[in-house]
């Protein structure tokens, strides 16, 4: 439960917003879903960010700008009318459900990380950028972001940045038992590709120990080559993620599974290559 | 403390507390129409339109509501003027117990509101969010069908 005297703080600029949470206990409130989900007794305050105009998606020659306060309905919603962010939007439309989808904003799903993140995968495959403010203050690839602790810091996420890239191909996969379930991992991949050669390839997988992993192994084997169905066989033998184990599942189990998705998706996209 | 908000579509000023959820502030405040299943935002009985799109009222704190437009299902129709989905789902037999109903009717009003012709698998999609633990499904997929070839005829 929150504490029953939880300050409310509603600033008017992200500024005043940042300084509010460099105060111990205070934290950001955008869709509040994981707020409830972690119900956190040492939390004081609480700053609500979803009126500082951070609701927006917009696309500005070829550079796709994600407001971290658009949801994840907002993303699918986008996409549907643009056909812009295809992988990220069918990554998070099969997160949750509709009336969550339409609270989970990609600012918090970002900055909290949870295991089962359907967010993560699809935006280090396609190369995006993170830009934070506060105490970080700063553009960022998703990758630094993680390993470099930026998310770690009292920051605001601000914007997330994709760059369309011109012969793209990329998808991804969920895994879980049911629909509704959190999924056991995600995996996505992305070939850009020009005339039908791999120029350069982007495999990552969340939901494992280290939060996410990248397959470079697996990926040079398609550089400058064209995607066969025997170069696919090869680069699985690379994928070795490492899952922590949990009460309905082994590791073992997770890293089969991974392996045989990884397999499905690169058959997929190789067919869309040709 | 005290906070206003437009539920259906009248200004209220509700008695809440800063830890409260939408839903405990709704149901504190007399709209027990807005039922508590799970309070963990997977059973889709606490459904409410906030801003014009369905929420799980369990998963929302209610300070981020205060100003803001909520819509529960007395706000959709009345028992002496049902919304053609509430007959639907009468005349479907789409309920049972009734407890999941009012979540029901949310989110497949929200669909009609969007989508005046879906298909099965948009009805689906749009009642992901909801469990029925009485009826199967079959029929509250048949009333919000049925709905939807009435709202058509009455465009």
């Amino acid at each position: 439960m929150l504490p029953e005297n939880v300050q409310w703080y509603f600033p008017s600029t992200l500024r005043e917003a940042s300084k509010l949470i460099q105060k111990e206990g205070i934290i950001l409130h955008a869709g509040g879903t994981r707020i409830l989900k972690t119900q956190t007794k040492s939390i004081k305050g609480l700053v609500e960010i979803s009126g500082l105009g951070l609701n927006y998606i917009k696309n500005n020659k070829n550079k796709i700008s994600i407001g971290a306060g658009s949801t994840f309905a907002d993303v699918v919603a986008y996409n549907r009318a643009t056909k812009q962010l295809p992988m990220l939007a069918k990554a998070l439309h099969q997160a949750a459900s509709t009336p969550l989808r339409n609270r989970i904003t990609i600012g918090g799903s970002l900055k909290d990380f949870p295991l089962w993140s359907s967010l993560y995968a699809p935006l280090l495959a396609l190369n995006a950028k993170v830009k934070v403010t506060g105490e970080a203050v700063g553009i960022y690839s998703i990758e630094d972001y993680v390993t470099k602790n930026i998310i770690k810091k009292n920051h605001i996420v601000k914007e997330i940045i994709i760059k369309e890239e011109p012969g793209l191909i990329a998808d991804i996969k969920r895994f879980s038992l049911i629909k509704f379930e959190y999924p056991l991992f995600t995996i996505a991949a992305a070939f850009k590709v020009k005339n039908f050669i791999v120029q350069n390839a982007r495999f990552y997988i969340t939901g494992v120990k280290s939060r996410f992993k990248r397959f470079k192994r697996a990926e040079s084997i398609f550089i400058n080559k064209q995607i066969t169905s025997e170069l696919i066989e090869n680069s699985i033998k690379f994928i070795n993620p490492k899952f922590p184990s949990d009460y309905k599942y082994s590791s073992d189990y997770k890293e089969t599974v991974s392996k045989v998705n990884f397999n499905d998706l690169l058959t997929e996209l190789r067919k869309k290559v040709v | 403390m005290k906070e206003r908000f437009n539920i259906n579509n009248e200004l209220k000023e509700l008695e809440i507390k800063p830890d409260d959820t939408l839903l405990n502030a709704l149901r504190n405040n007399g709209y027990t129409e807005v039922k508590r299943g799970c309070d963990e935002g997977e059973c889709g009985a606490c459904l409410v339109l906030l801003e014009g799109k369905p929420v799980n009222s369990c998963q929302v704190l209610v300070m981020s509501a205060r100003d803001k437009n909520i819509k529960t299902v007395k706000g959709i129709g009345t028992i002496h003027m049902p919304h053609i989905l509430q007959k639907s789902f009468i005349e479907a037999g789409a309920d049972q117990c009734g407890f999941c109903s009012p979540g029901m009717i949310i989110a497949s009003y929200d669909l009609l509101s969007r989508n005046n012709n879906p298909t099965r698998e948009e009805i689906l999609e749009a009642l992901d969010g909801n469990l029925c633990r009485c009826t199967g499904y079959v029929k509250i997929i048949d009333a919000v069908q049925k709905a939807a070839v009435q709202l058509q005829k009455h465009k």
